[in-house]
């Protein structure tokens, strides 16, 4: 299948763009950082074509549907999301020297995902809704943003923890990172991105629920666990604007709520049961 | 003490226990406890399964620990007291931190400091200064021009007892009600859960092709009439060569007072609604309705043979036994684990004796043989009846929970991605002769963004000439 070589490349060139950007982080040359940038941005290319291309061939089969359904799929989109998101930040925050960190992610999914099996299945009844692509895009954009704002959060304590040892001695490294105050901020950005997301997939999701099986909550394990995901995040958000807390604290509940994120998406498949069968054994 | 002091005492002392309980109910801490709380609580719901039977919950635990799980109400605990207790106190905060906010929101709207005097100069950080060689007239109609498009309507314009002409813009001013959008809207999404818990019912049904009902039952295990008919004309599942479903659906009908209103074919996806009781396809089966059965000698000819509906005693002309056909299974499992197939339950009642149970195989007729004795049974013919599963809910409380979910959805984009900016200009001839213009502004959110969209604004004012 095309798209299964497409996907092949594609993390072949994320695999390229992370080493980039590690590279960039040691040289600091301006010229590294570019095609860094840019190598990242054609693995997000060829993802997209690659995704095109699994889309138009389930069309080709007879199948004919979004390719969000199944756990290869939702990596392989997940992947998309936090190099996409990580793009479009750093543009706006020139942040460039974060690549490092998040760079890797888009490829350690990639190649997660290629151990899972990729075969085109057809939907089974619950899944042929129109609600399914508005739900998971919702809810993988704002997963993908709480993995920037992690990723973010943890490069803020290597920062914090080496301003407070040496403030002198700050090595070339160091210094090429953003200010631990300019990481706060950036966390807090993408975490007011993720979390209008979040919250409209879980709306979307409590809708579609209800024309599905004719319960808008029935506190299905996925759905408490996105709950508490959102109730983690609100808790942030209302310390955070009302209260200043900025820095560790902050950092720290960043930290914790993409964990929970992580278990929200692929623990709850893996380990406890539930009406989200994308995942896991079943 | 007096008396007149003792009422003052208890009235002071009334009053600092209503502010107390007042400031722990706005308290941010609160909050924050509440939602970690919560949180916890979910996760516990998650790892203990809920609404399980007691049965399950037995395989599952120590007897000691099923009782006091299920005296603390941990098997069912999104419904619990102490669960729904965390959700009033919420709804209680949210409410209480409304009210405390009201005023506080209420005045940021309100257009005031409308001059760029030295005491709102101090409150603001950056105040620029330009001077002109221009006429004041010209000064104002090009300011005007280039400030106004970034700001909603005109300026609020005042001219000041010393000449001074001051220009107040702002835009966004009802983004502050953002926070009544999203906290309001939480209380709207619980009184949308708690109408449908008291005026609404979840149920279930299984309908027959070609039978209607008009009562069902509910999870709380009451019966609940219905003010029509619901009829299944047929059912149909579909399924992939791999096995997997394809699709479910079935053919209903409405009916009332004798007369079809309403036919429409429900998929999984795709229920239906009528007078507010919608119908959702949740599952199928089926159920056998009459078998004809033979009884047949050791030498293979044909003695007798009986038709008989399901559950109902027969008696076979010639043939000692009474027969009844109980059971029915799709996928009969062969002693060797095969699949048998279709088979049937029957009780043999004999003449004398005690009655004997024996599965009658549709697909392998002489399975009946290995009883013994000089004749056995075998199917002839079972006619099938299949049965829709119909989910049937009733809730008039869902609209609230739609409307307080897009006020949320509206709310929070509100609350992060608008701010109510306002913006002091204030022009004067200085001494010089020359025109002179000061300009501050401020932003509630986002200032860093406010602050750049500033400097524009400044360099845009910077080059009129």
């Amino acid at each position: 299948m095309t798209n299964s070589l497409l996907f092949g490349i594609a993390t072949f060139v994320y695999f390229f763009a992370m080493v980039i950007y590690v590279s960039y982080l040691a040289f600091r040359s301006e010229a590294l950082g570019k095609v860094a940038s840019l190598s990242l941005l054609c693995g997000v290319v060829v993802e997209t074509a690659a995704i095109g291309m699994r889309w138009y061939e389930s069309y080709y089969m007879g199948i004919g549907r979004a390719p969000l359904t199944n756990l290869y799929e939702s990596l392989v989109f997940f992947a998309w999301t936090i190099a996409v998101i990580y793009l479009v930040l750093e543009k706006k925050f020139k942040i460039r020297t974060v690549g490092a960190f998040v760079a890797p992610f888009p490829f350690l999914i990639m190649a997660y995902a290629s151990l899972n099996p990729n075969d085109i299945q057809p939907l089974v009844p619950a899944l042929k809704s129109n609600w399914l692509i508005s739900h998971v895009v919702s809810c993988f954009i704002g997963y993908a943003a709480f993995a920037v704002s992690f990723g973010v959060s943890i490069l803020y304590f290597f920062k914090v923890w080496h301003e407070m040892r040496s403030t002198k001695s700050a090595g070339f490294f160091w210094n090429s990172l953003p200010s631990s105050s300019a990481l706060d901020e950036i966390g807090y950005k993408t975490i007011a991105i993720g979390f209008p997301l979040l919250t409209i997939g879980i709306v979307t999701g409590a809708f579609w629920a209800n024309v599905a099986w004719g319960a808008y909550w029935s506190w299905d394990p996925k759905e408490t666990w996105s709950l508490i995901v959102w109730l983690i995040y609100a808790a942030y958000l209302h310390a955070r604007i009302t209260r200043g807390w900025r820095g560790k604290r902050a950092a720290i509940l960043s930290i914790i709520g993409f964990a929970a994120t992580m278990f929200c998406y692929l623990g709850v498949n893996l380990i406890l049961s539930g009406l989200h069968s994308y995942g896991g054994a079943s | 003490m007096s008396d007149a002091e003792r009422l003052k005492t208890a009235k002071t002392d009334g009053n600092d226990w209503v502010s107390k309980i007042w400031g722990f109910l706005t308290s941010l801490k609160l909050v924050i406890i509440l939602l970690l709380i919560l949180s916890a609580l979910s996760i516990a719901g998650t790892v203990i399964e809920q609404n399980k039977s007691l049965q399950e919950y037995y395989r599952i635990y120590q007897p000691g620990t099923v009782a006091l799980c299920s005296n603390l109400g941990l098997f069912d605990m999104y419904h619990s007291w102490w669960f729904v207790a965390c959700l009033s106190l919420l709804a209680l905060n949210i409410t209480a931190c409304t009210i405390d906010r009201y005023r506080g929101i209420m005045a940021g709207m309100r257009k005031k400091d409308l001059i760029l005097n030295e005491k709102l100069s101090k409150s603001l950080q950056n105040i620029t200064t330009i001077r002109y060689a221009l006429p004041l007239d010209v000064v104002e109609n090009k300011m005007l021009e280039r400030v106004g498009k970034g700001f909603s309507g005109k300026p609020v314009v005042t001219t000041a007892e010393d000449g001074i002409r001051h220009y107040f813009f702002e835009k966004g001013k009802f983004s502050r009600l953002a926070f009544f959008m999203t906290h309001l809207s939480i209380l709207i999404i619980f009184l949308g859960a708690i109408a449908g818990s008291f005026f609404g019912y979840k149920g279930y049904v299984n309908i027959f092709e070609g039978e209607a009902v008009s009562q069902l039952e509910t999870r709380t295990e009451k019966i609940q009439h219905l003010n029509f008919l619901v009829k299944c004309n047929t059912f149909h599942a579909e399924f992939y060569p791999s096995g997997a479903p394809m699709d479910y659906r079935s053919d209903l009908s409405i009916v009332q007072n004798g007369k079809e209103v309403l036919r429409k074919t429900i998929r999984v996806n795709d229920p239906l609604t009528f007078e507010g009781v919608t119908f959702y396809q949740s599952s199928y089966g089926a159920l056998p309705d009459q078998v004809a059965i033979e009884v047949v000698n050791r030498d293979g000819l044909v003695k007798e043979s009986v038709t008989t509906p399901f559950g109902k005693k027969v008696s076979i002309s010639g043939v000692a036994d009474t027969l009844e056909a109980v059971d029915y299974q799709e996928h009969f499992p062969l002693p060797d684990g095969t699949d048998g197939g279709q088979a049937i339950s029957v009780n043999i009642y004999p003449a004398k004796g005690n009655p004997v149970g024996a599965w009658l195989l549709v697909d392998h007729s002489e399975y009946d043989q290995q009883r013994g004795g000089s004749y056995y049974f075998r199917v002839k013919d079972l006619k099938i009846k299949k049965y829709t599963g119909l989910q049937v809910n009733r809730d008039p409380g869902e609209i609230l929970v739609w409307l307080g979910s897009i006020l949320l959805i509206a709310g929070i984009m509100i609350a992060f991605f608008l701010s109510h900016k306002k913006l002091w200009i204030s022009l004067r001839t200085d001494q010089k002769g020359k025109s002179e213009l000061n300009i501050g502004g401020m932003a509630n959110k986002n200032r860093d963004t406010f602050a750049r969209e500033m400097e524009h604004i400044i360099q845009s004012l910077k080059e009129v000439s």
